[in-house]
């Protein structure tokens, strides 16, 4: 079913967005693959184009990364709201330079920076959208990272929509029973102030809301012995023991090391400004 | 915690030492930790949701929006524990926005979370009463500034020593100069006024005494000693500037690997990538040292009440 044009800004899709992004539900190639070879592989894509200055290497790099976005078939959302952030600071410091007196030569040097930065940027666009919480943090315990950083990406992806769903439930309520600003104000500013106090006041429902689920989610993990566990080699390797690397992996891994080697050989070679 | 005893109305409010009545104890239990960490976590992910949603509005280079809820990192920390709310709040920026988001920047973030951190921790210790709106106030705006200024003098001294060198491009560091202090001053107004002070001295009031109880805790007592609170003594201090010398360093590190090729192409040469190295064992070895400091000032102040 084709989604119609009014509801693509909606509070709602920018839900089931996220939705969709936290437990990757659009498939593509990272999302079969095991979570610890995707971090290797993003390792090797984020820490690819610091090595480099030439322009050529990073545009290389650059079309590696947006080759792999597609792969891992990134939504529409996470995918403007990075396209909205490359292109702002761009025309953004480029008009800045351009007021105290720079030229095109900012462009092209603030062009190199940008490349490097989203480059990288698509690459753990590529990689955590396709991750959902569970195999992440999993990955993450398997390297060792500290256990509560592993808790908390998976509990933050799980908790996330659910705390977007009460905070805009909550929003929505307060607006109903508020009355509409009788003057709009100059330029609508009169609606803007009621829309910010209100965002600011639904905090207060939601801290309460939140603290309670909190308590209720922690005494439940504590009962099963979290701390404890997550802390005993023997847990973790009963929790680790699914993890399995397959001949996909290995592949998807190879060929981008591969590819990123020939992009370093062949990147002074191709031809561009400056 | 309504079945346990409660204090003698006489007894003094001062510092007390160690524990609170005899049962109670100030220190946080392990679940109670846990919570403090999750709920800051949490909370200030979701606000980070919610303004990465809004559209920035901006005037010309300088975007007026708002960077993150002050309020919301500054109640947990002023109501539960700065130490815990203070570990909590970055990463749920990390985790809700930054990975889901595509926006993850690798050694950046490290720097943003050291940031983060100490603003949050450095904040939440001086609101010594949370119904006390004075303390609210300059809690939030210390937030913000010890926040911006280090992120500030990050940015300026990464395109100092970075991207240009002078005769190449021209103009931009002046403009960058000016875009930082401009920025800086819309960010207290913005952040640390209007989402800062204004709703914090509101709310963290309105919650006190309401949250608590939710948490299985006992609400603070003005005047009582915060767990996980930070001293005002020297080796803090000393731990608060190591700290934010090893933020600058990942930053630096960033900025020489950006400027190395652009400005010395034989500097690599010279030093071999032995220069990254050293630096990279620079960075353990101050943070290992901040750690230690922090251990330290931790273990002489409950020495100290137990004397």
């Amino acid at each position: 079913m084709a989604r119609k044009t009014h509801d693509v800004l909606s509070v709602d899709w920018v839900r089931l967005e996220l939705l969709r992004t936290a437990y990757s539900t659009r498939g593509g190639l990272f999302s079969r693959m095991d979570p610890r070879m995707v971090l290797a592989w993003y390792l090797v894509m984020a820490i690819a184009p610091w090595f480099t200055h030439s322009t050529g290497v990073l545009l290389v790099l650059f079309v590696l990364g947006a080759a792999s976005v597609v792969l891992a078939r990134v939504g529409p959302l996470v995918l403007g709201l990075f396209l909205i952030g490359l292109l702002g600071n761009v025309v953004g410091l480029f008009a800045a330079s351009f007021l105290f007196g720079g030229d095109l030569g900012t462009l092209v040097a603030l062009g190199e920076l940008n490349l490097k930065l989203g480059a990288v940027s698509m690459a753990s666009m590529a990689a955590f959208v396709s991750l959902d919480p569970e195999k992440l943090s999993d990955a993450l315990l398997w390297f060792r990272a500290p256990e509560l950083l592993a808790f908390g990406v998976s509990y933050g992806y799980r908790m996330l929509p659910i705390l977007v769903d009460e905070y805009v439930t909550v929003f929505e309520g307060q607006r109903l029973r508020h009355a509409p600003v009788e003057k709009p104000g100059f330029l609508g500013l009169r609606v803007v102030w009621q829309w910010c106090v209100l965002a600011v006041t639904a905090f207060y429902p939601i801290m309460l809301n939140t603290a309670k689920n909190v308590r209720t989610t922690v005494e439940a993990l504590e009962t099963r012995g979290f701390t404890y566990g997550a802390k005993n080699e023997a847990g973790r390797t009963l929790r680790l023991a699914y993890l399995r690397v397959s001949a996909l992996d290995v592949t998807v891994v190879v060929v981008t090391v591969l590819l990123v080697a020939a992009a370093f050989l062949v990147g002074p070679g191709v031809p561009v400004i400056g | 915690m309504s079945t346990q005893t409660p204090a003698p109305a006489d007894e003094r409010r001062g510092t007390l030492r160690g524990a609170v009545d005899g049962i109670r104890s100030v220190e946080l239990t392990t679940s109670q930790k846990l919570m403090v960490f999750v709920l800051s976590m949490s909370l200030f992910g979701l606000s980070n949701i919610i303004l990465e949603i809004i559209p920035d509005p901006s005037i010309g280079p300088v975007d007026i929006s708002v960077s993150y809820m002050v309020f919301v990192p500054l109640t947990i920390a002023a109501l539960f524990s700065p130490f815990w709310a203070a570990l909590g709040a970055p990463l749920g920026e990390i985790v809700f926005t930054d990975l889901l988001m595509g926006d993850f920047s690798g050694l950046a973030e490290i720097e943003g979370y050291l940031q983060m951190f100490l603003a949050v921790f450095i904040a939440g210790s001086l609101i010594r009463n949370p119904r006390s709106k004075g303390q609210i106030a300059v809690g939030s705006i210390v937030l913000v500034l010890v926040d911006k200024i280090l992120s500030a003098i990050v940015d300026l001294s990464k395109v100092w020593i970075g991207v240009e060198d002078a005769e190449f491009v021209e103009g931009l560091p002046q403009s960058m100069l000016a875009l930082e202090t401009l920025g800086l001053g819309v960010d207290v107004v913005m952040s640390g006024v209007l989402l800062g002070a204004i709703p914090a001295v509101w709310l963290i009031p309105a919650l006190h005494g309401k949250i608590e109880p939710l948490m299985g805790m006992r609400p603070r007592v003005a005047g009582e000693p915060i767990p996980g609170q930070a001293q005002a003594s020297g080796v803090f201090v000393g731990f608060a500037v190591l700290l934010s010398i090893v933020s600058f360093g990942f930053a630096f590190l960033e900025a020489f690997d950006i400027s190395a090729g652009a400005f010395e192409p034989d500097f690599l040469d010279m030093f071999g990538d032995w220069f990254i190295l050293v630096s990279i064992v620079a960075i353990v070895v101050v943070l290992g040292l901040a750690i230690l400091l922090f251990r330290l000032s931790r273990t002489s102040k409950s020495t100290a009440d137990r004397s």
